[in-house]
């Protein structure tokens, strides 16, 4: 065995933290495998060591893509800093003394000043920073922030798939089902051992999504995009249209696995992407195409809009009208509720608003986490 | 790259499995550290497949456990004989104290193994794949962290069987739900993607060595340009293959407008997938790709 040096084992410890701050799931057994891969020697060969870490911190795919660019991102920029650090060291000692004493117990003990300060004020920012991202209007991020946003709403919608699922998942249990556990108990000498369950049936959840990609809703479209593509894993007949002077039925380009893949897809055949609206035009297109094939009184539909008609009030009026007349539910999410003292009061929302079973907003993850709920309850 | 993966990739060679080095160095570390490998990726990119090869070149035995909805511990670990259990009781209830004939009825002679149980139970480490995961329930997930992570298995009335050899374990998923956290955090992961052009090359032409290059060439080509079209379903290593084979059973040398209709459904398993490439140009397909 290889024996690891100090700065390696710190550097090491760092790269685990720098994954941590990115979402991926390490816990301490990770961190002692990677310790362990280490002491065998494969850090001394750089492709082994780089996918031998890779197998162990990476939990899934959205890990897996992005690991190779971090690896090489941490490593050499690492090792740039610590060249800077300890020049920086050696002029720092020459000009003053750097640590602090502390008497504990009788005892002497020298505290790094500044480490101390760093690290705490590092853990502070952490939590405060993520709260922060969650509350960020997505027309308000700058571009210092726009990755970590990203990597928040991966691993925040990617905590959401999993209630969902595991509410949809406990809803699933029936009664016992006496004739199937009558016949089990045949081989059994006629004793009933296994009880068999009758299974609850499940209803269908459909879903329809009409996403506004229109100019004044391009900051907020592609987060709302990312959000729809996490739900379509959940709901078995998810339904998704873009629209703004017309209507894209976006369904069949979800289907690619990779989200990237997705998001190039849907750029490139979205032709109307961030131009004016015409949401009644739309919305009428919808009707009279897919209305007879995606409306009933099973299907939920959740329009994505602004509201900033630039056609006709009234077609946009009666179109609404007519969804909700023959869905189950109709959502409106709009960007601009989440403006401080926002009304409703354009010319298009006010029209709508009567046909609406719930109006929410949708700028931050926030209020996109919490629409959680509402399609849970419906 | 390390002497030992490489002879890892080798031997897999040998075995008809192609091994990139980052695949290879999962399976490396499968072997070393004895912690599962969790393979995630479209149908027919050979997850399953890799299990058999670990086993070849291991020579050991591969115990396979394709999962489903509805399975249980019955199915999956161990089930009491009853019938053994029930003719026990029936021979003895005269002569035996009651309390006696309840401590024998549950004894490990009374206990059917199934898979997981036969894994930890071998006197050699065998291969354990649990082929897609994601087709079972929750709760079936649940059961299996207790052997992911220590490698044994609770029995109410027996107490703890622990392994006799550890069996190297690959949980396979086509990401048709997602896996808990507490499951993947056990495992190692890799995600197989579809392999680069050269490498199904390489896989065809080892499958198939009596196929003209040419021929091959053009069916890899076809097939990547189709993986870059939005299909329900994009064909898989194991359809590039039976498309290879059909056409040489048919004799042909090129790719034509009137073999796309004729054999295209050995590629593609959807209707509205099968319209999709017959409404185009057979060299729409066959242009070069980036």
């Amino acid at each position: 065995m290889e024996t690891v040096d100090q700065t390696f084992k710190e550097r090491l410890i760092d790269f685990t933290f720098y994954c941590r701050e990115r979402q991926f799931m390490l816990g301490p057994q990770d961190t002692r495998e990677a310790f362990d891969i280490a002491e065998r020697g494969y850090w001394l060969d750089r492709k082994l060591f780089q996918y031998s870490l890779k197998a162990i911190f990476c939990k899934r795919k959205e890990h897996f893509d992005r690991f190779d660019e971090m690896f090489d991102r941490f490593w050499s920029r690492y090792y740039q800093e610590k060249l800077e650090a300890r020049k920086k060291a050696i002029k720092q000692i020459k000009k003053e003394p750097e640590t602090d004493t502390l008497i504990f117990l009788g005892a002497k003990f020298n505290k790094p000043r500044q480490e101390k300060e760093q690290k705490e004020a590092k853990q502070t920012k952490g939590a405060n920073e993520q709260l922060r991202l969650r509350m960020t209007d997505f027309s308000k991020v700058d571009i210092a922030d726009k990755e970590r946003l990203e990597e928040l709403a991966e691993e925040l919608f990617h905590q959401m798939s999993m209630r969902f699922k595991r509410r949809l998942e406990s809803a699933n249990k029936g009664r016992i089902d006496i004739r199937r556990t009558i016949r089990h108990s045949i081989s059994k000498g006629g004793l009933m051992l296994d009880l068999a369950y009758k299974k609850k049936r499940r209803e269908k959840r459909k879903v329809v999504f009409l996403l506004d990609v229109s100019g004044s809703m391009d900051t907020y479209s592609y987060y709302l995009l990312r959000y729809v593509m996490v739900l379509r894993k959940y709901f078995r007949e998810l339904e998704f249209f873009t629209f703004s002077t017309h209507l894209t039925h976006v369904t069949p380009m979800l289907r690619a696995e990779n989200e990237e893949q997705v998001l190039r897809a849907v750029g490139k055949n979205v032709h109307s992407w961030s131009s004016g609206t015409k949401i009644g035009e739309s919305l009428s297109e919808f009707l009279s195409k897919y209305g007879h094939k995606f409306l009933s009184q099973k299907h939920i539909v959740v329009i994505l809009s602004d509201g900033l008609e630039t056609g006709s009030v009234t077609q946009l009026k009666e179109a609404v009208g007519t969804i909700r007349r023959k869905c189950r539910t109709l959502i409106w999410l709009n960007p601009l509720k989440g403006m401080k003292d926002y009304q409703p009061i354009q010319q298009g929302m006010v029209n709508v608003m009567p046909h609406l079973d719930a109006f929410e907003s949708a700028h931050n993850l926030e209020s996109l986490l919490k629409l959680e709920k509402l399609l849970m309850d419906v | 790259m390390n002497t030992e993966i490489e002879s890892l990739i080798a031997d897999f060679y040998k075995h008809g499995y192609i091994l990139n080095d980052a695949l290879a160095t999962s399976v490396f570390l499968l072997k070393k550290l004895e912690k599962p490998l969790l393979l995630e990726g479209d149908p027919g990119v050979g997850k399953t497949m890799l299990a058999s090869a670990l086993a070849a070149h291991l020579e050991t035995d591969l115990i396979r456990l394709q999962c489903y909805e509805g399975l249980d511990v019955g199915n999956t670990i161990y089930e009491w004989n009853y019938q053994k259990q029930l003719l026990h009781i029936k021979l003895f209830e005269q002569e035996r104290d009651k309390k006696k004939l309840g401590e024998e009825i549950f004894g490990m002679e009374y206990v059917l193994e199934r898979p997981l149980l036969q894994s930890i139970s071998a006197p050699k480490p065998v291969v354990l794949l649990i082929d897609e995961i994601d087709r079972a329930d929750e709760e079936f997930e649940a059961y299996l962290l207790e052997l992911l992570s220590d490698f044994q298995i609770s029995i109410p009335e027996l107490g703890t069987i622990s392994a006799v050899s550890k069996p190297l374990v690959i949980l396979t998923s086509n990401r048709t739900r997602e896996l808990s956290d507490a499951l993947r955090r056990r495992c190692l992961y890799h995600w197989v993607d579809f392999p680069t052009r050269a490498r199904e090359l390489d896989i065809i032409g080892r499958k198939l060595p009596e196929i003209d290059q040419e021929l091959a060439s053009q069916v890899v080509t076809f097939i990547h340009n189709l993986r870059k079209s939005s299909l329900h379903k994009p064909p898989g290593i194991a359809e590039s293959l039976d498309w290879a084979k059909t056409l040489l059973l048919l004799n042909e040398n090129h790719i034509t407008d009137e073999i796309i209709k004729n054999t295209i459904g050995s590629v593609l398993k959807h209707k509205d997938d099968i319209e999709f490439v017959k409404n185009r140009s057979v060299q729409e397909f066959l242009m070069p790709i980036d």
